[in-house]
């Protein structure tokens, strides 16, 4: 099956389909709603009813009017130009999904981004043989391990619980879409109230949907910040921006990071965070291995992250694999892929 | 040792300073006298006490090689992992997860691997030393461990925090902890006293030798930023040393030697009374007529333990300080570059020869420091130190506030005549060789250099010199002289060693010559010239401003 890498995206030109494509095109394949991946207006969106719905709102009306949307769910297919189009989940933030494209006896499978671990909530990641293989490789050096999500699960308890015992304000960052509503899950789960930051509560709705619970939460306002003297103590859940105001707030707050980038201690410099916590709704570099064996892909094209080395690796391999550079280079999206 | 890499962790992920020093303090606390002073000697940030002795000598390139041996990831993975990571220690122990069994290490078992890595002379089997252990204990243990070896930390933990903590920690009075740090220098005898109650008792540092602080390699003078942020001297081509006074009597300490006061009756022998006790840190040169004398001069100095009277005669000493570690009653480490240089100037000017004082430029310019490296080399010296202005003494470290600027003496093209195997992951290709000038018809040694190829370089000659072999000596092959080097070195000098009758200093490969066949190589008599030249005050040295070296 072809394939093109161009600044614009990656392209299928048998099925006329682009893959998470940068502008707007007539047809594109959505694999989770983050906006380095969900962009643009175009003719039309395939994806889970989950991230065509999140994209929308974040793209806003005016931007997908003329889009045609068309939801396929978990282990949903359908036909276009004499390929099959299956949608398979893969355990990133919620409704993220790979696809995989059967044409001429041929299986090609897009990942999207991905994780291998069983998420907090939802369904596993299912990875089907296939010949041709183009994953992430975010954290595709052999440096990266994190924590199942009950190791995660325990130390962002813990740490919540010990700041709040010493009469200080935990405050976790991550993400706005995905790790916060995990985070403020997990928090819940021990019974620990929390104030969110709106940028990560606005998701809530859809979480709650998918069995997420959020417990005794608050919007997380400055009104409210001043007000709650004498309130019951709570646990913050904010985005990694956010820092700057929780530092001027003067309150006694102390910052967990939880993120695949936490692994390195130099994430304290970066984030100001004192306790790292090191996991991700991406694979660690031990999954993306078990990913490319259980494919038992032929090829296999790395095409986010430390793209050239994951390749390298995996030649040495003896797999016939290959770095390309449609998406930027690390760095200038982390925000989105921690 | 996997309790002090969890406290390590501990102490890194608490911001507040008070925090650090509470975690730090109920950890010693309970601790036994001999874990004690490991913990607190590691936490300083070195494997053993500051004596002037041996030392590791274990770089970051040693410390990759048996991490590439335990895990089989290149060399390349490793130094993209390094740059992402920024931490030697933290990198290899992330790269080793999965590789080891994990079992538990003591703080006195990682002592004792120390003490064995540093008693081991050849760098392939430290690599085989280290490789082990990487096998057998955690990676969160590694980390530290790794760390105390490349003596950086990394957790946010001040050495004022650390006296703070022993003193938390033993009951002892703050201030008297940190006078006896000040007088001794070394926090894990003086965490033992504290605890025994004996801090009054701990004595002066000097006449206890000290690890010297090294400087880093300059390789492109485009490296120095702001040149006014440093202050230069020339680099001198004697015996690092340490002048240590006190009341009227000396002793002298060379690097990784004993006491070699007596081998300097010249210097001992001196009036030094009147003088403030204090430790100097200089450089021993050979000195006559204002001018120091050939370190092929001094050298017939070093090998005598006891010299006569004529030999003194003939090769006088003296003492070029530029530094001062200690006065009076305290350590003066943590104290700026030019406090410590004021107070090294007047005890140096209350003196006179044989103590003289190392001359301090300042450079405005890049141009400027290229001008003083010149200079420098006209009075016969090696090159240039730049040494950052406000920076501390650092013990035994080599930091980036001390930089060495040193360029080859000069290149020779030369051919090989052996070759060997190297060792490590070189066992399989020929990667040692032995090379020659030419005399007339005759090819005669004057070297063995196992630097500067690439990879891929040394697998081609490899192929090459298997095919012009001649005789063979287990190891060592003799080879057809055809294959062309060309070799960059710092010195030269007379020796037996080689068939040239002359022995180069720290030779390297520059490149491989196919341009050149065995009959365009140099000569024995451009050899004799070049010697003859660095005795008459250094020969021109090419700029690195306007060429730079490869």
């Amino acid at each position: 099956m072809h394939v093109t890498y161009s600044p614009e995206g990656i392209y299928l030109p048998d099925v006329d389909l682009w893959l998470d494509p940068r502008g707007s095109q007539p047809a594109a394949w959505l694999s989770h709603a983050h906006s380095d991946h969900a962009r643009g207006s175009h003719g039309m969106a395939i994806g889970t009813p989950d991230t065509l719905e999140i994209y929308a709102l974040r793209a806003g009306e005016a931007a997908v009017a003329q889009t045609r949307m068309h939801p396929l769910a978990y282990g949903e297919s359908t036909l276009r130009h004499g390929a099959r189009l299956t949608c398979l989940p893969a355990a990133h933030i919620l409704g993220a999904a790979q696809l995989l494209v059967e044409h001429a006896d041929q299986r090609l499978l897009y990942t999207g981004d991905i994780k291998l671990r069983a998420p907090l909530c939802g369904a596993e990641t299912v990875v089907p043989p296939c010949h041709h293989l183009i994953t992430e490789c975010t954290f595709g050096l052999p440096i990266f391990h994190f924590l199942s999500r009950e190791e995660a699960a325990l130390r962002i308890q813990s740490f919540a619980r010990q700041c709040l015992a010493e009469g200080d304000t935990p405050a976790f960052l991550g993400y706005a879409l995905g790790r916060g509503q995990e985070i403020a899950h997990v928090l819940a789960q021990a019974a620990i109230p929390t104030r969110v930051h709106g940028a990560i509560a606005r998701y809530f709705p859809w979480y709650q949907r998918a069995g997420y619970q959020f417990g005794d939460w608050q919007p997380y306002t400055s009104a409210l910040s001043k007000q709650d003297a004498g309130s019951l103590p709570r646990a913050l859940v904010a985005v990694p921006s956010f820092r700057g105001a929780l530092q001027a707030s003067a309150q006694r707050v102390r910052v967990a990071y939880v993120s695949g980038w936490a692994s390195m201690d130099n994430a304290r410099a970066r984030t100001g965070a004192e306790e790292l916590i090191p996991y991700s709704d991406h694979a660690d570099f031990q999954e993306l291995l078990d990913l490319v064996q259980r494919s038992a892909a032929s090829r296999i094209d790395a095409v986010h992250g430390f793209t050239e080395t994951f390749a390298r690796i995996l030649s040495q391999r003896g797999h016939d694999a290959h770095a390309t550079t449609v998406f930027g280079e690390r760095g200038a999206d982390e925000e989105t892929s921690d | 040792m996997d309790a002090f890499a969890a406290l390590c962790e501990r102490i890194a992920a608490t911001s507040s300073r008070n925090g650090k020093i509470r975690l730090l303090a109920d950890y010693l606390r309970p601790l036994p006298d001999p874990h004690v002073a490991l913990a607190v000697q590691f936490l300083a940030e070195s494997p053993f006490a500051s004596d002037g002795g041996r030392t590791l000598s274990i770089g970051h390139s040693t410390l990759r090689e048996a991490v590439m041996l335990v895990t089989g990831w290149d060399k390349d993975i490793v130094r993209i992992c390094h740059r992402t990571v920024g931490d030697t220690g933290e990198t290899l122990s992330a790269l080793l997860h999965g590789f080891t069994r994990n079992q538990p290490l003591s703080l006195d078992a990682a002592r004792q691997h120390y003490l064995s890595l540093r008693d081991t002379r050849k760098n392939a089997a430290k690599v085989q030393h280290l490789a082990h252990c990487f096998r057998t204990y955690r990676p969160s243990t590694l980390k530290y461990f790794i760390k105390v070896i490349t003596r950086g930390m990394r957790i946010g933990l001040q050495e004022k925090m650390l006296v703070e903590a022993v003193a938390a920690a033993t009951g002892a009075d703050l201030e008297a902890v940190r006078a006896a740090t000040h007088r001794c220098g070394d926090l894990a005898q003086v965490a033992l006293a504290a605890r025994a109650g004996t801090l009054h008792a701990i004595a002066a540092r000097l006449f206890h030798p000290m690890d010297f602080m090294l400087a880093k390699p300059l390789d492109s003078l485009f490296d120095i930023a702001a040149p006014n942020h440093w202050a230069i001297e020339d680099k001198y081509d004697g015996i690092r040393a340490q002048l240590h006074i006190q009341q009227g009597h000396i002793r002298l300490y060379t690097r990784g030697m004993d006491d070699a006061t007596a081998a300097y009756p010249d210097l001992a022998g001196e009036a030094w009374q009147g003088l403030p006790d204090c430790i100097l840190d200089g450089e021993l040169m050979a000195w006559r007529d204002g001018r120091a004398l050939h370190f092929n001069v001094l050298q017939q100095r070093l090998a005598r333990k006891r010299p006569g009277a004529a030999l003194i005669a003939e090769i006088p000493v003296a003492f070029m300080a530029y530094d001062l570690l200690y006065l009076g009653d305290s350590m003066v480490l943590g104290q700026p570059l030019e406090q410590r240089r004021a107070a090294l100037e007047t005890i140096v000017a209350a003196k006179g020869h044989p103590l003289l004082l190392s001359p301090r430029f300042a450079a405005a310019t890049l141009q400027d420091i290229e001008r003083l490296f010149q200079e420098a080399r006209q009075r016969g010296n090696e090159g240039l130190m730049l040494k950052r202005l406000g920076s501390a003494y650092e013990m035994g470290k080599r930091s980036g506030t001390w930089y060495k600027l040193k360029r080859p003496l000069a290149s020779l093209d030369v051919v090989i005549t052996a070759a060997e195997q190297g060792h490590g992951k070189r066992a399989t290709v020929l990667s040692d060789y032995t090379f020659a000038v030419r005399d007339g018809d005759r090819f005669l040694n004057i070297g063995k250099a196992y630097s500067g190829l690439t990879d891929a370089e040394i697998r081609e000659l490899t192929r090459i010199l298997r095919g012009l072999v001649t005789e063979r000596f287990s190891r060592v092959l003799l080879v057809r002289p055809e294959v062309v080097l060309e070799v960059a070195f710092d010195g030269i000098q007379h020796s037996p060693r080689h068939k040239s009758g002359f022995a180069m200093r720290f030779p390297r490969i520059l490149r491989w010559r196919r341009d050149k066949t065995a009959a365009d190589i140099d000569t024995l008599d451009r050899v004799r010239a070049i010697y003859q030249q660095s005795l008459d005050g250094g020969a021109p040295v090419a700029s690195t401003l306007e060429d730079p070296q490869p």
